[in-house]
């Protein structure tokens, strides 16, 4: 669908992407990793065309991106805007119709659109008296109103809040179902975790790791344990069968050295905590990010 | 082409669905007609001042008494012979009279005349009354020197002089004392409208690219349309509303002339002719193109709204330099300056229209004048479309000239 070879691409003094290959495949849900400032805006801009590569080659089903193509691509950019003056039911069937999409067929798209988000009062109303998280929502709704077959979102989360961000979720799922191939860039390593086929997680331009989400937990397949608790456990870390330890604020994840088993665990922290949970999981993506570039970098990267 | 229509539309239906816009296509037209009509109509009708009452005079000669007789009757005022000046005064004050003229025995030169009125203010009765008393006199005088009256007329008579507007086609047409003031009028009128628009469609089409540059609308667009559908909707959007704007002032203008003015019997001026309104209108849409192209361009290559207007104040100029200089323009329409200012064409859309208006420029000059705009709009719109595709997705730094004319010169 989407194939990547080789892209270089450098800002007057950053080289903000650095060599990336990979591909999206047709319906799959394709996740652009990274900390911020890694290059995933850079990336997708230039699959859009709207930032041509220094070097490498994009293309779409084989041939570069046409103007053709641009219709049955929903994108929606990472800084939001929309014209603030205009009624929102206005906005939304511009952005389709300059996608050469059919009254008959966008309306109903939209309308219905409106309705799953909450949105249908707002309609009529400008778009300047939306809030933040509803104009998110309207844009990401002008980015698939026209129904399109490929879908590129870059930060499709920020300024959701939870709820929002799993109803987003849940609708680029319903989108991979109905065959339309989503790409999308994130820094929440969650939610590529929750619906990503295939990753490409990169760091300053470059390729951490790339391939199937599967595949990659696989690969780094240490014995990990996921520590629900009250109580002070800064001690786990100096256990001797411990490899590493990730702490988030109300739980910490814990990676076993080769041939440690979670029983080792159980037992030294018998006692010492109150436990909530105990799961053992193959490591988490934000594990494995830190595993590869190390814990300084991971410090911008939000598990 | 469809994409450009929706463009087009979108940018329409922006500005014309404005309030501003409603507010200003709307009284437009009254502001010009305040500018135009309403001082003739305040110089005009003396005769709104009477009331069908008569005017009270007490001791004047019959010659005299005829004379103003005659004067008032215009204004519907009827004069009144009376013998007792105390009851006439208070017949003024009690409104039955609109005035008292009295005229001492002796008079012009020994009595008195003096004019008691209610309000003291009626400008037009009592000048036509003093104008038909210093005829009155002179004359009185005249005999009593023992000169001839007839001589005296012969010697005071105006000599034949006569203003002709000549035009093209060798029509003549005849032009009042005023004219000068009136031609004067009419050109501030059309060059300040032409002025005003360009100018604000302009400014509009600058900021509509500034903020959506800064708002990153444009990100969404450019995924969509291509830069030069952009670029060429939003000039045409905005000039489609501006013809909108100028189809209603152009129609109500002519309405004006042809109807209100001959009902109210109020002299337009001459200057609004279909002929000068078409013209207004050709200028308006060929400087609109020209100027709203290196608005878009302006607003392109700047960071925020701030920049465009620092960068925009050249192109100001070129706008201003005809207006300073209005009264060369129409008191001298044919100098070499004003030619040559009237053929270039970031300033020809107001100059050659104003000398379109007062004078009669050679059709070459009108000509070369239009071929070199059309040629500048051309030039300036491709102009415009190369700054703008590289401009407008470049953020973060303030480009410089030297970067700015190489965007124009990637392929």
């Amino acid at each position: 669908m989407i194939t990547v070879e080789n892209v270089y691409k450098a800002y007057s003094n950053v080289q903000a992407v650095a060599g990336l290959s990979f591909e999206a495949r047709q319906g799959e849900i394709f996740g652009l990793i990274g900390p911020n400032g890694a290059g995933k805006s850079t990336m997708i801009r230039m699959i859009m065309n709207i930032l041509a590569p220094d070097s490498g080659t994009i293309r779409f089903d084989g041939e570069p991106l046409s103007e053709a193509d641009k219709d049955r691509i929903g994108y929606l950019p990472e800084e939001r805007g929309l014209y603030r003056k205009a009624k929102l039911g206005e906005v939304l069937e511009y952005l389709a119709a300059i996608k050469g999409a059919k009254p008959a067929d966008y309306r109903p798209s939209i309308d219905a659109w409106l309705e799953r988000f909450g949105l249908s009062e707002w309609k009529l109303r400008k778009v300047q008296e939306l809030s933040k998280g509803m104009a998110q929502k309207a844009q990401f709704i002008g980015a698939i109103a026209h129904n399109p077959s490929v879908v590129l979102f870059d930060e499709p989360f920020s300024g959701l809040d939870p709820l929002a961000q799993d109803e987003l979720l849940a609708v680029m799922v319903e989108l991979k179902q109905k065959g339309v191939t989503v790409l999308f860039s994130t820094h929440i390593m969650e939610h590529a975790e929750k619906i990503c086929e295939r990753i490409l997680l990169i760091d300053k331009g470059k390729e951490v790791v790339y391939g199937s989400m599967a595949d990659i937990k696989t690969r780094y397949g240490h014995n990990a344990v996921q520590l629900e608790f009250d109580g002070d456990a800064s001690f786990v870390a100096g256990l001797d069968f411990v490899e590493s330890v990730v702490s988030y604020p109300r739980w910490i994840e814990v990676e076993l050295k080769d041939g440690a088993d979670a029983d080792l665990l159980f037992r030294a922290i018998a006692g010492q905590l109150k436990v909530r949970r105990f799961e053992t999981v193959a490591p988490s993506l934000h594990k494995i990010f830190i595993r590869i570039v190390g814990g300084e970098e991971a410090q911008n990267v939000q598990a | 082409m469809s994409r450009l229509k929706h463009v087009i539309r979108h940018e329409f239906r922006l500005t014309a669905a404005n309030k501003t816009f409603v507010i200003l296509t709307i009284l437009g037209p009254f502001l010009i007609f305040a500018i135009t009509v309403l001082p003739a109509l305040l110089a005009q009708s003396p005769g709104s001042v009477a009331s069908g009452k008569p005017l009270a005079l007490y001791g004047a000669p019959p010659a005299v008494e005829q004379a103003l007789a005659a004067a008032f009757s215009g204004m519907d005022i009827e004069v009144e012979r009376v013998d007792d000046v105390a009851a006439a005064k208070a017949s003024v004050a009690e409104d039955a009279r609109i005035a008292f003229l009295s005229i001492e025995p002796g008079w012009p030169d020994g009595g008195k005349a003096v004019w008691y009125s209610k309000s003291g203010s009626e400008v037009a009765l009592y000048s036509a009354a003093s104008a038909v008393l210093e005829a009155a006199a002179r004359e009185t005088r005249i005999v009593e020197s023992g000169i001839d009256p007839a001589l005296v007329a012969k010697v005071l008579s105006p000599p034949s002089f006569e203003v002709i507007k000549l035009d093209k086609g060798g029509a003549e047409e005849a032009r009042g004392s005023g004219s000068f003031v009136e031609a004067l009028m009419t050109v501030l009128v059309f060059i300040m409208l032409i002025y005003m628009t360009v100018l604000l469609y302009g400014q509009m089409i600058g900021r509509s690219v500034v903020t959506e540059k800064t708002s990153k609308t444009v990100e969404i667009m450019l995924s969509s349309v291509k830069s030069r559908d952009l670029l060429f909707g939003k000039i045409l959007g905005l000039g489609l509303a501006g013809l909108l704007q100028y189809a209603v002032w152009v129609s109500m203008a002519f309405l004006l002339k042809q109807f209100v003015g001959p009902l109210l019997r109020l002299s337009v001026p001459a200057g609004i002719s279909a002929g000068n309104l078409a013209w207004l209108v050709v200028f308006f849409i060929l400087g609109f193109f020209l100027y709203s192209s290196a608005y878009a361009a302006l607003g392109a290559a700047s960071e925020d709204e701030q920049q465009l207007g620092q960068m925009a104040w050249p192109l100001i100029m070129f706008l201003i330099v005809p207006l300073v200089m209005i009264s060369t323009l129409v008191s001298n329409p044919d100098s070499t300056l004003v030619v040559v200012l009237s053929l270039f064409p970031m300033t020809s859309p107001i100059v050659m229209l104003a000398r379109v208006l007062v004078s009669s420029p050679p059709v070459w000059q009108l000509a070369l004048c239009l071929v070199l705009l059309v040629a500048a709009v051309a030039g300036m719109a491709i102009l415009a479309a190369k700054i703008f595709r590289v401009g407008i997705l470049m953020t973060g730094k303030r480009p410089k000239l030297k970067e700015v004319l190489r965007w124009v010169t990637v392929k």
